[in-house]
This record gives C-alpha cells, structure tokens and sequence, in this order.
C-alpha cells in the first residue's frame, strides 16, 4: 500500500530539467525521494489536511528543488522555462487555501533555506530580511535588537515573510501597526522568465502604478519574492489591556466604529460573538477586548476614550482577564487536529465588509452556514477593524456524513453570502486553489480577464503557480 | 507502536500546523520542511500504517534529528514528545540494520569498546561519597579534565572521580535505537555507581545527566542517588564561597547546550556563575528555550555529517553576532563542535580565575 493522490498525478519532468537543476541548485538541493515528495504535498488547506491523516494528499510534486540564493532561483525558472516544467514556490507550507499544493504533479521550489535576517536601520526605521524567514525568527531577530515589525498573524510561528506577501496577510495588531501592504516598502523578486526585480525601499513613491502592489497578493503567480524591507516599530513602553460585555453584536460594532472613528488606534480589537466569548471567556456575552500600546503619553488618553466611548454604547467593563485569557490562546490550534481524527472538520472564512452591511453579512453568514447538512457549529469574531469597516472570521465545525459535500456547500454559502451583503470573499487568507471558483463573481468577468492578462504578460508558459489564484489552464 | 492512544498523540502532530518549526535548528539550517516537526510526525504515521515505499529514506529522516527537544519545548500539546516517536523509528532501523553508515559505525566502536571513544583507560581519583563522572566528550579533553582538578583541589571538596575505559552512560546506543543493549549498559552503570557507595552524581555531559536522571528510569534502571550538572555544582561553590576567584572583565556569551536548557531546565546557574566571575553577559537572538542545538548534542550526534555541519555553522554564526569577548558553554561536545569560536567550557573559565589559598 502508498500513499494515495486524489486531486492530480505526478508529472513527470525530463531528465535534462532535473540535471540542470541538480547542477545551479546543487544536488543535494534536489529530491525525488518518497519522504521529500510527501513533506511538500500540502499546506495547511483543512480540506486536505483532514485527509491527509488517511494517507489521501491532494498531489505529490514531481521534484523539490530548494535554491539556496536568488541567483540559483533565476537559473530554475529559467530552466523550467526551457523545459515547460511548472512550478509551485513553497514558503511556510502554512496557506490555508491550497496556495502551496503542486498541483498538476509540479516541481516544489522550496524557499526555506533562503531565511536569514539581513539588516536594521534604526534610524529609517526598516528592516530587511530574506523572504523564507519564519514570522516568529523574524520577531525573535526584531524583538532582540528592541523592535517588532507588529505583524503577528495566528501563523506567526510557521509562516514566512514571503507568504505573508504573497497573500496580503494580516496579524491580530493589524489596527495599529497596519496590513502587510502598508508594511513592505521595497522588494526583491525574481519574475517568471528569470529576470531580477529590485523595488528599492522608500515611503512612497509616485513612478507609475505600484509594481509592489503586484506581488502584494499575487499568490507566488507573477514572480517570486526573495526579500523585503519592512517598517518596524520600537517594543512597546505600555500596554493596556481593556474588555468589555455589550447586549449584542451590533452595539460592540457601533462601539468599536465610534471608537476608530475618533482616531483611536488600539493594536487590538476583537469583537467576539456569544458563542466565542463562551468558548474563550466562559461568558455567553458578546465581548470586545482592547490594547493599546506605544508610548505612555499616547497609551492613556487612548484607553480612556475607548472605555468612554464603550460605555456611553452599553458596553461593561470586564477588566483585563478576558485579554488575558485570549492572549494565552491566541495560537492554541490544538482542537482542530482532535476533530479531525474524529472525523469531523473544522475550518476559518475570513471575510470583509463595510460597516453598513457588518451586522446583516455577519447574521447571513452564520445563518447560511448553519443550514448545511452536518453543520456541528459557525461562530464569527470581528477583527482588523479599519475606520470604514471590518474584518468578519467564521469558524466552523461540521460531523457531516459526506465531508467533501459539507466542506464545499459551506464555503459556498459563506461566500454566497458575502457577495449578497456586498462583501469581499477575503480578508487575508487569499484565494488558492480553493476559493478561485468564486474570483468572477468578486471581481466580475472583466477583474478576472485583467488578471489573466497580467499573467500571460509576466508568464506566457504559465510556468509559476498555474491553477491557483485565477484559471489560467492552457 | 503499543496502542492506540500513542497513534492519536503522533496524529496530532502529523494534523497540526507546525507551530513549533519555527525553533527547530535542524530544519532551521537545513530548510528542508521533510524534517520539520510536523512531517516527521505525518511520516511517522504513515510508516505505522505501512504507506511508504522507500523505509531507508525513512529511517534517514528519523536520523536526521538532533534531538534537542526544541519542538517538545515550543508545543502546543501538553505532555507530548516527538522525540519518543522519532526513538521508535530509530529503534525499528536498528532491528532492521538500516542504520545511516555514521551511526552503524558508532554503535560498532561502542559494542568493541564499551564506549564510543574507542580503547581507553580507566580513570579514577579521589574518594567520597560524591562522584564525578568523566563523561566520553570530557575524556578527550585534557584541559578540561585539569581545569576540573583544580577546582576540586581549590574546593577541598571530597569528590570521587570516575569514568573512561568501558564506563559510559550508553547515550550512542539509545540514540541509535539499540533498547536492548542500552539497557544493559544503564545497569553496568547503575552498578558501578552503587559499588562506588555514590549519594551524588555530578555529571558535565548533560545527555549523561539526562540519562541517568530520565530514561534509566524509564528502561526500569532506578538509582538512589542525586543528580546535578556541574553548572549546578559550580554555581554552589560559589555562592558558599568555597572557591575564592578574581573578578573578570569584558562579555562573555553563553551558549545553552539544548539538552541542559530543554530537557533539565538547567539556564540560569551557568549565568550565575558568569555574573558572579564578573562578566556581563552578551545574550544571543536564540537563547535559553529559544536555544539552538550546536549540531552534535553528545551521544546523539546527527546520523549526517553534512546536516550536523549546517547546524553549527548556523549555531556559530548566531552566538558570533554577539561581538563578545569570551563564548563560554557548559557541555564538552558543544565546546568541541564550536571551537571555531573558541568557545570554553564553564569549569575552564572558572578554573581559570580561582584564587588559591
């Protein structure tokens, strides 16, 4: 017995391709070995995951090529130019969309070993690194030289700098600190037919549309970042923690929406709806929770005036234990593994909206989900909360009979849902492989055709990352 | 593996989202996500259900670990271990004899010689009731042997010294999956330290200390004795001043060997034993539970020369950014792997600052 693929078979890659990736990458640097091809199968896609555990991945790679510098990145995609061979690059592995699966049997271009911590320029307030570093390595490098580039995603100790960019990623102090787009300045990438990008790092620049901006999402499709500048900020001198119980959803939202709208900037902001605040607090209370950080003579007036704006909006404090608690939990991904071998599945839609359509998108999405056959239990909490609107993250819990159905029918409701209250099918996330089928109805026939071109543009052999972020088979 | 529970534990594992990667200085050096926490455990489970094809290529990742517990320590499942599967599968390349070439010949020495040094001879020294066993990596180095000499002489403390010839805790057959025979050297072990009349052990090897204290037990050999690291034992000297020293100057930054800080939790007597000699301590970006394996953890060496290069040089790399004057350690095959910084072991910088009289 092996282990089964379910999604595509392995493609098999002339000998030529492999000897000449043998040769720029080294041949150690290049595997066809059975461990190498499992390890590489699969990100961290539930759907996959939850089979995986049967000895079921989606798509074995054909080969894992893992260059140790861009210049050895430039000779392979060369190379699979010459070849035609397609490539999926892999960051972290930790892409919850099947961003990083080979699918079609492509060869794995593993950036881990491209992961080093480059420099710190205090004064300019920038740091740079090498695109394969891990988000916990770069805190820990950052954190140790007295700053922090405040992006902390539920991921942070197994995803890397690249992913984050190439998914527009987001972490949990996003209100303050900002999204991955307002945090890299300058980039390197090596683009499909191996030429190198460089976008030195500046605050701005007015030089034409934004080339950053195309590889800020582009989901390993356009080109492949090797490193990146990013603004860092000094540790923190204070930090208040603050929480409060509202009757419901929409007066946390108000709350929270006069709040950013009296420019306050908490790093955090949470609001959890009463089957979240069960799970996390022990409460049955929708539950909002604050902190602020920074420099004490910001830190103060800030806490104060959420508090006032909270309680003029019905909200009752419930002290900093309620923070406390979730900053313990925050990466606590241990229930999912459990589920699953219990045959159940577990997963997390991240959405977003304006305010005006928050409450009904959040209600239409949990009713909708809700009323899929199998459906255990939906809770939402909103999070990255922007003065215009907010992000809205579904989890959901299913025991169905036919998984795959459950899996499938839920997501659509959810992003069925979201397309009618007049939201974004994603936050952060991104769109992998998964979530590609509903890419028309967010962006219509002429945003997906405008994406096609781009591609075709930077990647006429469609040699990086096909079958994900739109279809682009040929 | 004995039952299902155990399955359940490494499935967990194999289904989680490798959130402990991140401190793992294998896959760190290596950047290979194959021996990544995670997917060993993802091929673990898939040995167990016998989906893999290549069982050598099995086996080579299981030897690919340093086992330095960096995973065990940054989990999010309380009670597990990876390192526990990871022995299994070593123990099943051993029974198979598909051990990597490196660590068959390591177990071949240690079935001649009853060590993984090769022929040597016994050392013995002192009396009383406290023993100082002279663990295969001390063995080799002289200067460390004298440096502890000195102290001892300058302590006045009666401690009885042991070790060479055939004495060893048996840390290369466990590490090699070898069960039967580790069990056989534990209780040679247990045996030389009660026919010695030992109430305590000190140990400078922190996997001998982590043999004795933990798996011992664990293969049913229990002793009645007191185990402490010579750090802790250093650290006692000084604080009841029963070695006099000359304050230092300068930075000194101090390696943690992963088995002392991961396993014995042994971090802050090295450091104050370097404050109180008066250094100021330089800290690298990885330290303490953030620690890094030097890529050679005593008996458990890497099965692959090439990864166990990769590691140090990462390691090296790492503690060199600190700028400081000295790089102290407190395991001789840290000290030994890492001598290209000229890192020293914590008795020579104490021995070297004592006082006499």
């Amino acid at each position: 017995m092996t282990v089964r693929t379910w999604l595509s078979e392995r493609a098999s890659v002339p000998s030529a391709f492999i000897n000449e990736a043998k040769r720029i990458a080294g041949k150690d640097n290049v595997s066809t070995k059975e461990c190498d091809l499992i390890a590489y199968s699969l990100d961290y896609w539930m759907y996959g995951v939850f089979l995986s555990q049967y000895g079921s991945l989606p798509s074995l790679p054909s080969i894992v090529i893992s260059p140790g510098n861009p210049e050895e990145i430039q000779g392979i995609l060369k190379c699979a130019n010459k070849y035609k061979v397609q490539i999926t690059p892999f960051g972290g592995g930790s892409g919850v969309l099947g961003g990083a699966i080979p699918t079609n049997g492509s060869a794995i271009l593993n950036l881990q070993r491209i992961n080093r911590f480059v420099s710190l320029d205090e004064m300019s307030l920038v740091a740079e690194f090498e695109s394969g570093i891990i988000g916990a390595n770069l805190e820990l490098e950052l954190n140790h030289r007295g700053y922090s580039m405040g992006n902390i995603p539920q991921s942070l100790y197994c995803s890397t700098l690249g992913g984050w960019i190439s998914t527009r990623a987001v972490g949990q102090f996003s209100t303050k600190y900002g999204k991955i787009e307002d945090m890299v300045l300058g980039m390197e990438v090596v683009l499909p037919d191996g030429s190198l990008l460089n976008i030195r790092p500046v605050p701005r620049r007015s030089t034409g549309p934004s080339l950053k901006d195309l590889f800020l999402g582009g989901e390993g499709t356009l080109g492949i970042v090797t490193r990146a500048t990013v603004s860092v900020h000094p540790l923190p001198q204070l930090s208040s923690k603050q929480s409060f119980a509202f009757p419901s959803i929409e007066m946390a939202l108000e709350a929270v929406r006069k709040i950013l709208r009296a420019d306050a900037r908490p790093a955090v902001v949470r609001i959890f709806d009463e089957l979240e605040a069960e799970r996390y607090f022990g409460t049955k209370e929708v539950t909002v929770i604050f902190i602020s950080e920074g420099e004490p003579d910001f830190v103060g007036p800030e806490s104060s005036l959420i508090s006032r704006i909270s309680e003029q909006n019905r909200g009752t404090s419930q002290g900093e234990n309620p923070v406390e608690i979730w900053l313990k939990k925050r990466f606590d991904i241990g229930l999912g593994p459990t589920i699953m071998q219990q045959g159940g599945i577990v997963d997390t839609i991240e959405v977003v909206s304006l305010y005006t359509d928050a409450v009904n998108l959040y209600k239409d999405m949990l009713t909708s989900m809700r009323a899929v056959e199998g459906s255990l239990l939906v809770s939402g909490h909103f999070s990255h909360f922007y003065r215009e609107g907010a992000c809205l993250y579904i989890t959901f819990v299913g025991f169905p009979k036919d998984t795959y159905r459950y899996y499938e029918d839920t997501w659509k409701a959810a992003m069925e849902a979201t397309l009618r209250n007049n939201g974004s099918i994603s936050h952060h996330h991104g769109i992998g492989m998964w979530r590609m089928r509903f890419m028309e109805q967010e962006l219509g026939k002429e945003g997906v055709e405008l994406l096609r071109r781009i591609k075709t543009a930077f990647d006429p052999n469609s040699i990086l990352n096909r079958g994900k972020l739109i279809e682009n088979e040929r | 593996m004995k039952d299902k529970k155990e399955l359940e534990q490494v499935t967990n594992c194999a289904l989680c989202a490798n959130m402990c990667k991140y401190s793992c200085p294998t896959y760190l050096a290596a950047g290979n996500e194959t021996i990544s926490p995670q997917k060993i455990a993802r091929l673990i489970v898939y040995e167990e259900k016998g989906l893999l094809e290549d069982r050598k290529g099995f086996f080579e990742v299981m030897f690919k670990s340093c086992m330095c517990g960096a995973c065990k320590q940054h989990c999010i499942y309380d009670d597990y271990d990876l390192r526990r599967f990871i022995q299994m599968g070593r123990s099943k390349a051993f029974k198979e004899g598909l051990l990597p070439d490196e660590t068959k010949k390591r177990v071949e020495t240690f079935m001649k010689y009853g060590n993984p040094n090769g022929e040597r001879q016994l050392m013995q020294k002192g009396a009383g009731t406290i023993g100082y066993f002279v663990s295969c990596s001390a063995y080799k180095d002289k200067r460390l042997l004298k440096a502890m000499d000195r102290i001892l002489s300058a302590s006045k403390e009666k401690v009885q010294q042991f070790g060479g010839a055939d004495i060893c805790c048996g840390a290369p057959l466990y590490y090699a999956g070898d069960t039967k025979e580790f069990k056989k050297v534990a209780r040679k072990m247990k045996g030389e330290i009660e026919g010695r009349g030992l109430k305590k052990v000190i140990t400078m090897c922190p996997n001998c200390l982590k043999m004795m204290r933990e798996v011992y037990p664990e293969v049913g050999v229990n002793l009645n004795v007191e185990f402490a690291h010579t750090t802790e034992f250093l650290a006692a000297l000084l604080r009841e001043t029963k070695i006099k020293v000359k304050r230092a100057k300068g930075t000194a930054t101090y390696h943690d060997p992963c088995i002392l800080a991961n396993d014995m939790n042994i971090t802050e007597a090295p450091r104050r034993i370097l404050t109180a000699l008066g250094y100021k301590i330089n800290e690298p970006v990885y330290t303490r539970d953030h620690t890094h394996c030097c890529g050679a953890p005593p008996g458990a060496r890497l099965g692959f020369s090439k990864l166990a290069d990769q590691v140090k040089s990462m390691r090296i790399s790492e503690l060199k950014q600190t700028g400081a004057d000295v790089y102290v350690s407190a395991c001789p095959s840290c000290k030994a792997v890492l001598s290209d910084l000229g890192v020293k072991d914590i008795t020579e910088i104490v021995s070297e600052h004592i006082i006499h009289g």
